[in-house]
C-alpha cells in the first residue's frame, strides 16, 4: 500500500506556514459532551461502554477487550472505518527493524477468507466499491482504514476482521514484497533532507526503539525471516492490543453489532501484549551530525528530546512551535525566510508514546551558509527564552485554533486519521482535549517550555551538505 | 456473493447523491463566473478559482514571468503591506494562496463563513491591486531561483520535465521549460515584466470562482460583486490550432548522482481534450491498466514480481488542450531493465488484447463509487466542479459523469485504447543514477 512511515504529527515536513496537527477547539456541542456520560448512548450488547468525550463514543468489547469509537457524522453517507493497532516500530528490535512496516505490506496479500484468488481481497472489494484505503506505520502505531459509502461498511468490516488473526504469511509473498519495501526505502533515499532527519533521529535517540528508522535498516528489509513475521502478528495482531474507530454516517447501534458480529469470535490474546521497559539516558552534551550528499541547497535541523505526547507540557510547546513557524508573521518566517536566509522554516514535535522530538528547521537559501542558518534558529530561540512571547501572538494561535476546530469536520477520513495518532500516543481523548488544553496556554507556559527543554546539552544538531556528484565519497 | 450485491449495494449510494446539479447555483457576478454549491458542513466555506495568467502566457518574453506575477500577490496591495494582509487572515485562522500551472492561475482559500466578507476582500486586493514593492520581488526571486535549483535534485520532477519536452512540440501550451532555461531567465525577469503581464492578462473574463460549503448563492453573488466591482480585462486560454501527436519512439536519460530510486516515465501525447468523445473511454482503460491496487501494473509488476513500489497509469492536462497519457513508475538501478520490460510487456498486452468484460464492470463500478466518495467533502465538491468548468461543461456534468461512466462498452474502450495509442511510439525517460551508455552495471542488490 501507499505506506507512511513517519508519523503525521511530524510537523517538520510542512514549509514555513505550516504549524498545526490540525489543532481544534471544541464546539459548544462538544463541550457540552464532553465528560463522563453516565449510559451509553446507543444500545449496544455484548459491550461495555466507557466514556463519552466530544462527541465520540467509547466502547469495550466485552468478549476481547478489543476498543471501539464511534462518531456519527451524517453530513455525507460515507464511513471512514479504521483499525489501529498498538504496535509499530518501537517494537523492534536488532535485526527485525522494518518488520512492522513488511507485516503491514504483508496484511494485503489475502487471508482466509478474503484473497485474490477468491476475488474478494481487501484491495478488490474497496477499489470496486470506490473506496478511498490504505494503511500506514509509524513508530508507536499501524492503521488500517478506508472511506466507503455507507452501505459498503459490513463487506469491510468482515475482511479487515478476518485479516486480524487469519492472515496468510507466505514466504514467497514475503519474497516479492521485500523488494517492493526496499524501493520504497531507495525512494526516501533519494532525498538528502529525509536521510538528515533519519540521521539526526538516530543521533538523539540512545536507547528507545525510535533510534531506528520505521521503514527499517536495509539489511534487515531483505533477511527478516518469516517466522520472524509470524511471531510479530501472533503477538500483537488481537483485539486487545487494537481500537476500531468508526466516524461517518452510521448508525451507532448497528455499527457495534457489526463489530460484534465480526469481532466477537476472537479471544483475547493468550499471552499479555509485551510493554517497552527501556528508558532513555540523560543526555549529557550536544550532538552533531552532518550528511554529504549531491544535492543543491543545504539544510539545518535542531531537534530536542521533549516528554511525551500526553504530557501536559506539549500544549505549550504547541503553541511556541505555531507562534514560530505559523504563516508569514511566525518568527521562523521574519527571521530568515523574509531576510533572505532560507526559502522555508519551520518548527515542530513528533508526538511519541514515550519522549517525543521536537526540531526546528530551515532550508537554506541560495548564499546562505549552515554557519548563518543555525545561529539564526537558535538566535530565535534565545528570544524566547529570554523575552517570551506576545498575548497578541497567543490570541492569534488560539483564534487559529478554532477555525480549525471547523475545517476539521470536514470530512470523515481527517478526524479518524487524527483520532488515530492520539491513539498511538496513548489517549485519544486528546483529539478532544488537546485542543482545549492549547486555549490555556499562557505566554509565561511557552517562555517557560522552551528554557526547560530546548538547551544546547540537550541538542542534536543536523546539517545537510550538498557536494559535487562524486565528491560525496571520502571528503 | 459480494460481486453480486455490489451494484445493488451502489445503487443505494448513488441515491444519496442524486440531483447534485441542481443543488448548485452558476451566475455571472462582476463578470466572474460564480459558483456556489451549500453542503451540510457547518460554518465552513472553501473556495478555488481558476484564470488564465498559467506559464503558456510567458510564451515570447520572459518565461518565469507568470510565475513571478503570481508569487507577488500575496506580498503587499496598494493598500496593506504582506505582514498586515497576513494578520487579516491568520487572525481567524484564514488561508489564502495562489499556485501557477501551466494555463492558469488557481486561487484556494478557506476560511469560516462570518470571516468570508474578509476573505473575499483580500482575495479581489490581491488579484486586482497588488502593490509589486520592489524589495519584495528580489526576494521572490531568490525563492523562486531557490525552488528551482531544489528541484533539479527530484527524479520524479526531472523525469515529467523531459517528458513533456519530448511529447508536446515547441508552441504546445503544456510543453514545459527546463529548469535550466526558468533558472537563465530569472536572472533577467524585471518587475517592470511583471507589471505589464499583470496589467494584460489579469482581469475576470475568464475566471471562475467556486465556493462550496456553509454558503448561500445570493450572499455570494453579492459579496463577488462587491468585492470585483469594476474590475475589467482578462485572457482566454490557449487552445493548440493543431493537437500534439506521437511520431516514433524515442528514450531520454537524465543522469542524477546518488539516487537510489530511478524515476520513470512512458508515454506518448494523446491528441485528446477531455471532452473529445473518446476521451472517457481511454481514461476508464487506463484505469483498469494502471490505477489503484488492483490494476494491471501494480497486479503484475509489484505484486507479483516485487520490481517497484509505485507504478500507474494516467491521462493528464487534457482538461483545456490536448494532453498526454504516460505510465510512471520507479525501480532501482540495478531493477531498471527489468522492470522497464515488465512494463512494456503489460503495456503491450493490454494494448493488443484490450480489457475483459469484467474488468470493465469492476472499474466502472470503482470509479463511480469513488466519484461519490470524493464529493463527501468540500474541497472534494469544490474541485470537482472547478475542473468540469474548465473542461467545458456545466453543473449538470456533476450528475452526468457517472452516467457516461456506466454508458461505456467494452468495444468502445478497446477501440480507444488502439485508436489513440501506440506503444511503438512511445518515449521513454529514466531519471536517476541510471547506468551509462557502455559503463559498467549498477551495484547489484
Amino acid at each position: 500500500m501507499n505506506h507512511r512511515v513517519g508519523s503525521p504529527l511530524r510537523r517538520i515536513a510542512a514549509g514555513a506556514c505550516a504549524a498545526f496537527i490540525g489543532g481544534v477547539v471544541l464546539s459548544a456541542a462538544a463541550m457540552a459532551a464532553a465528560g463522563p456520560a453516565p449510559a451509553p448512548p446507543a444500545a449496544a450488547p455484548g459491550f461495555t461502554f466507557v466514556k463519552s468525550v466530544g462527541g465520540i463514543d467509547e466502547y469495550q468489547l466485552d468478549s476481547n477487550g478489543l476498543t471501539v469509537l464511534v462518531a456519527p457524522d451524517h453530513a455525507a453517507p460515507v464511513v471512514t472505518f479504521q483499525v489501529t493497532y498498538r504496535v509499530g516500530s518501537r517494537n523492534e528490535v536488532t535485526g527485525t527493524t522494518g518488520a512492522t512496516h513488511i507485516l503491514e505490506h504483508l496484511m494485503f496479500k489475502g487471508s482466509e477468507g478474503f484473497n485474490d484468488p477468491k476475488g474478494n481481497s481487501v484491495k478488490q472489494y474497496l477499489e470496486r466499491v470506490g473506496g478511498q484505503f490504505n494503511a500506514s506505520t509509524a513508530v508507536d502505531r499501524t492503521n488500517y482504514f478506508a472511506t466507503i459509502g455507507r452501505d459498503n461498511l459490513d463487506g469491510y468490516i468482515a475482511i479487515e476482521a478476518d485479516r486480524m488473526r487469519h492472515l496468510w504469511l507466505h514466504e514467497a509473498d514475503r519474497q516479492s514484497e521485500m523488494t517492493v519495501v526496499r524501493n520504497e526505502y531507495e525512494r526516501g533515499k533519494n532525498d538528502p533532507d529525509s536521510v538528515l532527519m533519519e540521521e539526526v533521529t538516530a543521533a538523539a535517540y540512545e536507547a528507545l526503539p525510535y533510534h531506528h528508522p520505521t521503514i527499517g535498516w536495509k539489511s534487515d528489509i531483505e533477511h527478516v525471516p518469516i517466522p520472524k513475521l509470524h511471531e510479530f502478528y501472533d503477538t500483537f495482531y488481537w483485539p486487545n492490543n487494537a481500537t476500531v474507530t468508526v466516524v461517518g454516517d452510521v448508525d451507532p447501534a448497528a455499527a457495534l453489532a457489526l463489530v460484534k458480529k465480526y469481532y466477537g469470535a476472537y479471544t483475547r490474546s493468550p499471552q499479555p501484549i509485551p510493554t517497552i521497559y527501556t528508558e532513555e539516558p540523560a543526555q549529557t552534551g550536544a550532538r552533531r551530525v552532518v550528511v554529504k550528499k549531491p544535492g543543491e541547497l543545504g539544510t539545518v535541523v535542531i531537534a530536542h528530546k521533549v516528554p511525551n505526547g500526553r504530557d501536559a507540557d506539549q500544549p505549550a510547546i504547541e503553541m511556541l512551535d505555531a507562534i514560530l513557524s505559523s504563516g508569514k508573521n511566525g518568527r521562523l518566517y521574519r527571521a530568515l525566510v523574509d531576510k533572505g536566509l532560507a526559502l522555508n522554516a519551520g518548527s515542530g514535535t513528533d508526538l511519541h508514546r514515550d519522549l517525543s522530538l521536537h526540531s526546528i528547521y530551515a532550508s537554506l537559501a541560495p548564499g546562505a551558509s549552515q554557519d548563518q542558518v543555525e545561529e539564526a534558529l537558535l538566535a530565535e530561540i534565545q528570544k524566547i527564552k529570554t523575552g517570551g512571547v506576545t498575548q497578541a501572538e497567543i490570541d492569534r494561535v488560539k483564534q487559529q485554533y478554532i477555525a480549525a476546530d471547523a475545517y476539521k469536520r470536514d470530512g470523515t477520513a481527517a478526524v479518524a486519521s487524527e483520532i488515530n495518532e492520539w491513539i498511538a500516543v496513548g489517549d485519544w481523548t486528546l483529539y478532544v482535549t488537546f485542543p482545549q488544553k492549547v486555549q490555556q496556554v499562557t505566554p509565561a507556559d511557552v517562555q517557560r517550555v522552551a528554557n526547560q527543554y530546548l538547551n544546547e546539552d540537550q541538542s542534536t544538531t543536523g546539517w545537510f551538505v550538498p557536494v559535487q556528484p562524486g565528491a560525496e565519497k571520502g571528503s | 456473493m459480494i460481486r453480486f450485491l455490489l451494484p445493488l449495494l451502489l445503487l443505494v449510494n448513488v441515491s444519496a447523491f442524486a440531483n447534485m446539479a441542481s443543488q448548485g447555483t452558476r451566475a455571472t457576478s462582476a463578470g466572474i463566473d460564480v459558483v456556489t454549491y451549500p453542503t451540510g458542513v457547518k460554518d465552513v466555506v472553501v473556495i478555488i478559482g481558476a484564470f488564465p495568467a498559467g506559464d503558456a502566457l510567458g510564451e515570447g518574453g520572459n518565461i518565469t514571468i507568470p510565475t513571478l506575477t503570481g508569487m507577488m500577490l500575496d506580498r503587499g496591495t496598494k493598500a496593506l503591506d504582506k505582514f498586515a494582509i497576513a494578520d487579516r487572515l491568520e487572525n481567524v485562522g484564514a488561508e489564502i494562496s495562489f499556485i501557477v500551472g501551466p494555463q492558469s492561475l488557481e486561487l484556494h482559500a478557506k476560511c469560516l463563513k462570518k470571516d468570508l466578507p474578509l476573505v473575499m476582500g483580500l482575495i479581489a486586493s490581491e488579484l486586482r491591486t497588488p502593490a509589486f514593492p520592489a524589495a519584495e520581488f528580489a526576494k521572490a526571486k531568490q525563492q523562486f531561483m531557490g525552488s528551482l535549483q531544489e528541484s533539479l535534485q527530484s527524479t520524479e520532477g526531472r523525469a515529467q520535465e523531459a517528458f513533456g519536452r519530448a511529447v508536446y512540440p515547441q508552441g504546445h501550451p503544456n510543453r514545459p521549460h527546463s529548469i535550466a532555461e526558468y533558472l537563465a531567465a530569472a536572472k533577467t525577469a524585471s518587475l517592470d515584466d511583471v507589471k505589464a503581464f499583470h496589467a494584460k492578462y489579469y482581469g475576470p473574463a475568464h475566471m471562475t470562482l467556486v465556493l462550496v460549503g456553509d454558503v448561500s448563492a445570493a450572499d455570494v453573488q453579492t459579496q463577488v460583486g462587491k468585492a470585483f466591482d469594476g474590475w475589467s480585462g482578462g485572457h482566454d486560454y490557449i487552445r493548440p490550432a493543431q493537437p500534439a501527436v506521437a511520431t516514433a519512439a524515442s528514450e531520454v536519460t537524465v543522469p542524477l548522482s546518488d539516487k537510489p530510486s530511478v524515476s520513470v516515465v512512458l508515454g506518448q501525447a494523446t491528441g485528446l481534450t477531455y471532452r473529445d468523445p473518446d476521451s472517457l473511454a481511454l481514461r476508464v482503460g487506463t484505469a483498469v491498466l494502471g490505477h489503484g491496487f488492483t490494476g494491471r501494473l501494480m497486479g503484475t509488476v509489484r505484486d507479483k514480481e516485487g520490481l517497484t513500489y509505485n507504478i500507474g497509469a494516467g491521462v493528464s492536462q487534457d482538461a483545456i488542450a490536448d494532453g498526454a497519457w504516460d505510465i510512471s513508475a520507479s525501480f532501482a538501478p540495478a531493477l531498471l531493465d527489468k522492470g522497464v520490460a515488465s512494463t512494456r510487456r503489460e503495456l503491450q498486452k493490454w494494448w493488443t488484447d484490450g480489457i475483459t468484460d469484467t474488468e470493465l464492470a469492476d472499474r466502472k463500478q470503482g470509479l463511480v463509487g469513488g466519484y461519490f466518495v470524493g464529493m463527501s467533502t468540500t474541497g472534494g465538491v469544490a474541485g470537482a466542479i472547478l475542473v468540469a468548468i474548465q473542461r467545458g461543461y456545466d453543473l449538470t456534468w456533476l450528475d452526468g459523469y457517472p452516467e457516461a461512466i456506466k454508458a461505456l462498452t467494452r468495444a468502445q474502450v478497446n477501440t480507444a485504447i488502439k485508436t489513440h495509442l501506440d506503444p511503438a511510439k512511445m518515449v521513454l525517460v529514466e531519471a536517476g543514477s541510471v547506468k551509462p551508455a557502455g559503463g559498467p552495471p549498477p551495484a547489484a542488490h
